[in-house]
């Protein structure tokens, strides 16, 4: 097949490739940016130039955000004359993703950091330069948006030597947007970067850093050649599976996509070898040339264990096996998600699922839907409770309903995290009273200029419960944070359940902290009344700790549910009518003769009073 | 033919649609045109005539009619002449079924003793008022053209015509209506002694002025309340409910509408008009929905041709059962099994899921060979209804 005449020219050594991640807090600008070096590299014409080109995921490009690791290369000729491969692997850039940000930096030898110069550092952004660190990458400090009226450079710059402790006096002002100063960070991103350094000559060694489930292709991986190279035909095994493949296609995106007839070392791209079983290519894990394998694995990159559970129902029980099929190809590419089948008295068979995050979990949801054509009903999300058993045994539950009788345990733990916030300092008082409320407990604080960093332990239930909603609200959006599991700690908590009609619903059950326990159980039998819609009979909601009912509400029943008219006429539009109220009914899950919509498993979570 | 037997075996109607009114209701949803610049009364009874001759080509009828109803719009806009003309047309092409029931709607705001005699002598024998209501400031509010004085005088004018079969039109739960003032209402119209009364919840449709900017109605609660002191007052006064919405006294059911409920066939001529056939099919009648264009002028252009049809739609063998009772269950009597298998050519059997379903939730009555909605059933027909859905 005849190569492009860019496709040649990149074929450099190793010593003339690059590869870095970028990591910018949302809306930081970093989509903007790589377009801007797709755009100088003429990996694309203006007409091909599609906005913002490494978000492809839809529901990232809804929301702004990345989740899934993506490689462009590009050839970028340099002020020496000299043509340059530079692999970008993007990451995303949400607390809930710190493990797929690792598996992108892991594959890198460089990351810029994109700093808003008129907002500011912020803290995942923080979190995500320390992994860099920890991954001996070279972290170029890069000042976005200074064609702002509000930038401030010079107090940002500051602000990242204070917080971050990198240097950044020398960090390149630009404007994504109007493209001010891109050219020089492509020039400084060769200059400073180191090359990959690994053994051309040696046995192959390759890291998966991501795979995904094609239904054409089977599993597709990106991978990292980090010794060796990898060539179209040759027999590969996977390290963990020890298995064969035969490499049946290599492609890079530049950004349009081309096929390769090999990967050098050093470089990235894409790979397919015919694996057709979803967990064939597990990321994180190591390739090698099964004619001549390596010595060793790679030592892939830190696993981390879920933190937020919720169960996953298919509305209709004929889609669960759908449902187990569509959480298996998920899996592939998001090793962070853990499933094992649950079955609710109230919604069937399901799946209680294990997330990073409340973001992760939404994600998870939005994707079964849409992708897989999924309706499911998500229960509300619960940490993992550690409970001391009286015969001596220590017990993890991720599922209130499965909570002992409190007679059978001494104590009940819940998880504590530390939590690191970063905020202007006008937001401080907002955000300590907030803290306070979700019974956290302050343990340093340090102003950097006019920023400050707070850190407090928090129970997580009570970070689980939209406190990043709230704490976006009391800061108007300036604040940030990241947090790390400390430990399990006692605390008095009770299980709060829901009977509805008497019936006591498993998926509704909720574990709170004593204190708050009424006050929750009012404010959650009043959220159920009103979204649970009317129907036939009356539907009594009540909350209750243990036999004793603290709490009740009504849905009174509609009198009356019927078309006034009919005659011969339009008989359509009345049939229409009908279909609609059963279409809703559809959505709903039945419990005993009750309709029960998903927003009411839902209001579990939202602890505000109402309005 | 042997093969039309079956469908020979179901009553057949007739409905004219007239779609002219002075003026649109906010609430209205019908087939209705305001009538600027006058009515071309011939050139419509002649497209309304070209329309049967076209229906009745298609498939011939030897069925005789055993209604006719000219509803609109305002159909009382037309004069007696028109519908005398009109009338006689029908009657040179289809047989009447003796004891034809031929019934047009009238507007108070609308009457004419000239006209109302004439309908008479043409064969009318059932006028149907449209009051709506008897409180001048809600008849107002309804965008109505008459006041209270002009739906008795309406009464009374079709008295002394000679008609002896009277239905008034009624509406409940108007915007801020008290239960009180709903009464009131009920009362004012069977003081009026009419021989039936449609009594109907005002609901708001899409597509009307009310759907765009509706407005405060009672709550499911008020509403609720209304119809049962109003179904008191009518019992009372000898109004026995047969239908969600109809009232009669003794031996004076509308005809018409029952056919419907009954899931009769009927013929349907006019601009966006209704029309309901069955053949004999291979495992159930062949039920076969059509609709006229709603545009007054293209009917006017196309009647008489294949190009006046809005839409035909070849009810399903799976959807009879929801068709069916989506009618014969807004009947108080329901239906009998039989009068199911009649009317669609499927074994009853093809019920027996939903009706097991209904019968749990409480919403049937069954006897013998009967199944009738409960009180309940009848409240929240919607429920009952949405079983039989396909």
């Amino acid at each position: 097949m005849p190569q492009s005449p860019s496709a040649k020219e990149m074929a450099g050594p190793q010593s003339r490739i690059r590869n870095f991640s970028i990591i910018a807090h949302i809306d930081h600008g970093k989509s903007t940016l790589a377009d801007r070096f797709i755009h100088l590299c003429g990996g694309l014409s203006d007409r091909e130039m599609q906005a913002q080109v490494l978000d492809n995921n839809p529901i990232e490009r809804e929301r702004g955000i990345t989740i899934k690791a993506q490689a462009v290369r590009l050839a970028y000729t340099a002020h020496d004359g000299q043509v340059y491969q530079l692999n970008i692997i993007d990451t995303p850039g949400h607390v809930d993703f710190s493990y797929e940000v690792s598996r992108s930096l892991a594959a890198c030898e460089g990351a810029l950091l994109v700093v808003d110069a008129s907002q500011g550092v912020e803290a995942q952004s923080v979190a995500n330069c320390y992994t860099a660190i920890e991954y001996d990458l070279e972290v170029l400090p890069v000042l976005n948006k200074i064609d702002l009226p509000n930038a401030e450079p010079e107090r940002v710059a500051a602000e990242i030597e204070d917080i971050i402790g990198i240097e950044a006096k020398d960090a390149l002002k630009i404007s994504a947007k109007t493209g001010e100063g891109v050219p020089d960070v492509l020039e400084r991103l060769v200059e400073r970067l180191p090359s990959p350094k690994g053994d051309a000559a040696a046995p192959l060694q390759a890291l998966i850093i991501d795979s995904w489930y094609d239904d054409y292709l089977g599993v597709v991986s990106l991978v990292r050649v980090v010794n060796g190279r990898i060539a179209k035909g040759m027999k590969v095994r996977v390290w963990s599976t020890q298995a064969d493949h035969e490499v049946s296609l290599l492609r890079v995106h530049a950004p349009k996509p081309e096929p390769r007839p090999s990967l050098e070392c050093g470089e990235v791209g894409i790979m397919v070898a015919g694996i057709k079983q979803v967990d064939g290519a597990p990321v994180g894990d190591t390739l090698t040339d099964a004619a001549r394998p390596c010595a060793d694995r790679l030592p892939g990159f830190k696993r981390v264990a879920p933190r937020v559970f919720a169960g996953l129902f298919p509305v209709s029980a004929d889609d669960f096996e759908d449902l187990r099929e569509a959480l298996a190809k998920l899996r592939l590419n998001d090793a962070a998600l853990q499933y094992e089948p649950e079955n609710s008295t109230a919604l069937g068979f399901g799946f209680r699922v294990g997330f990073l995050g409340m973001l992760h979990m939404e994600i998870v949801q939005e994707r079964l839907e849409r992708e897989y054509g999924l309706n499911l009903i998500t229960t509300a999300p619960a940490v993992v409770y550690e409970v001391a058993m009286r015969n001596g045994e220590t017990r993890r539950i991720d599922n209130p309903a499965e909570l002992p009788d409190p007679g059978e345990y001494d104590e009940l733990r819940e998880p504590i995290i530390l939590c690191r916030l970063l905020m202007p300092h006008t937001c401080v008082g907002a955000v300590m009273k907030l803290c306070v409320d979700a019974r956290g407990v302050q343990k340093n604080m340090v102003y950097h200029g006019s920023q400050v960093q707070m850190e407090f332990e928090l129970p997580m239930a009570e970070v689980v419960m939209n406190f990043f909603d709230r704490l976006k609200s009391v800061s108007r959006g300036y604040a940030s944070f990241e947090y790390e599991f400390l430990r399990f700690q006692p605390a008095p908590l009770v299980r709060l359940d829901v009977l509805v009609n008497g019936e006591r619903v498993d998926a509704l059950a909720t574990i709170v902290h004593r204190d708050v326990a009424f006050s929750r159980g009012r404010d959650l039998t009043e959220r159920m009344q009103s979204v649970i819609p009317r129907q036939m009979f009356d539907v009594a909601i009540q909350a209750a700790i243990g036999a004793k009912i603290i709490a009740r509400t009504t849905v009174k029943a509609l009198r009356k549910n019927v078309l006034a008219k009919c005659y011969g006429g339009d008989v359509s539009r009345k049939r229409k009518l009908l279909e609609k109220q059963k279409a809703g009914k559809k959505r709903m899950k039945q419990v005993g003769a009750v309709e029960i919509p998903q927003e009411a498993f839902l209001a579990v979570l939202q602890t505000d009073p109402k309005s | 033919m042997l093969r039309t037997s079956l469908a020979v075996n179901l009553p057949l109607a007739l409905y004219v649609h007239f779609p002219w009114c002075v003026r649109k209701c906010p609430y209205c949803d019908f087939n209705s045109h305001v009538a600027a610049g006058g009515i071309p009364e011939d050139a419509y009874v002649e497209a309304l005539l070209r329309d049967l001759d076209f229906e009745l080509r298609e498939a011939p009828e030897t069925r005789p009619l055993v209604s006719i109803f000219l509803g609109g719009g305002t159909p009382s806009l037309f004069s007696d002449r028109a519908v005398g003309t009109l009338l006689e047309a029908v009657a040179k092409r289809l047989a009447f079924a003796p004891g034809i029931e031929i019934t047009l709607e009238a507007n108070p705001g609308t009457v004419d003793a000239g006209h109302f005699r004439g309908y008479r002598a043409a064969g009318v024998n059932r006028l149907s008022v449209g009051v709506q209501s008897f409180d001048d400031a809600q008849l107002k509010r309804l965008g109505r053209i008459h006041d209270r004085r002009a739906a008795q005088v309406a009464v009374d004018v079709a008295r002394a015509a000679g008609f002896d079969n009277l239905n008034l039109d009624l509406m409940f739960a108007l915007p801020q209506q008290t239960l009180g003032a709903a009464c009131d209402d009920l009362r004012a119209a069977i003081a009026c002694a009419p021989e039936h009364l449609s009594w109907y919840q005002l609901t708001i449709e899409p597509g009307t002025i009310f759907g765009a900017r509706p407005p405060k109605l009672p709550d499911n609660e008020a509403a609720w309340a209304i119809q049962q002191a109003g179904q008191a007052v009518l019992a009372e006064a000898g109004f026995a409910q047969y239908e969600v919405s109809a009232y009669a006294r003794a031996g004076q059911r509308c005809q018409h509408n029952l056919n419907y409920w009954t899931f009769g066939d009927y013929l349907a001529i006019g601009a966006g008009a209704h029309a309901k056939r069955s053949q004999p099919g291979e495992h159930a009648l062949q039920v076969t929905r059509r609709a006229r264009r709603r545009s007054p002028q293209a009917y006017l252009d196309l009647a008489g041709s294949k190009a006046a049809l809005d839409s035909v739609r070849r009810v399903g063998a799976d959807e009879l059962p929801f068709e069916y009772t989506m009618n014969a269950l807004r009947l108080n009597d329901g239906f009998q099994l039989v009068d199911f298998e009649r009317g669609t050519g499927l074994a009853a059997a093809a019920l027996d899921a939903p009706l097991a379903q209904a019968r749990r939730l409480g919403l049937i009555i069954e006897a013998a060979d009967n199944v009738r909605p409960s009180a309940f059933g009848l409240a929240h027909l919607n429920d009952l209804l949405e079983l039989f859905l396909p």
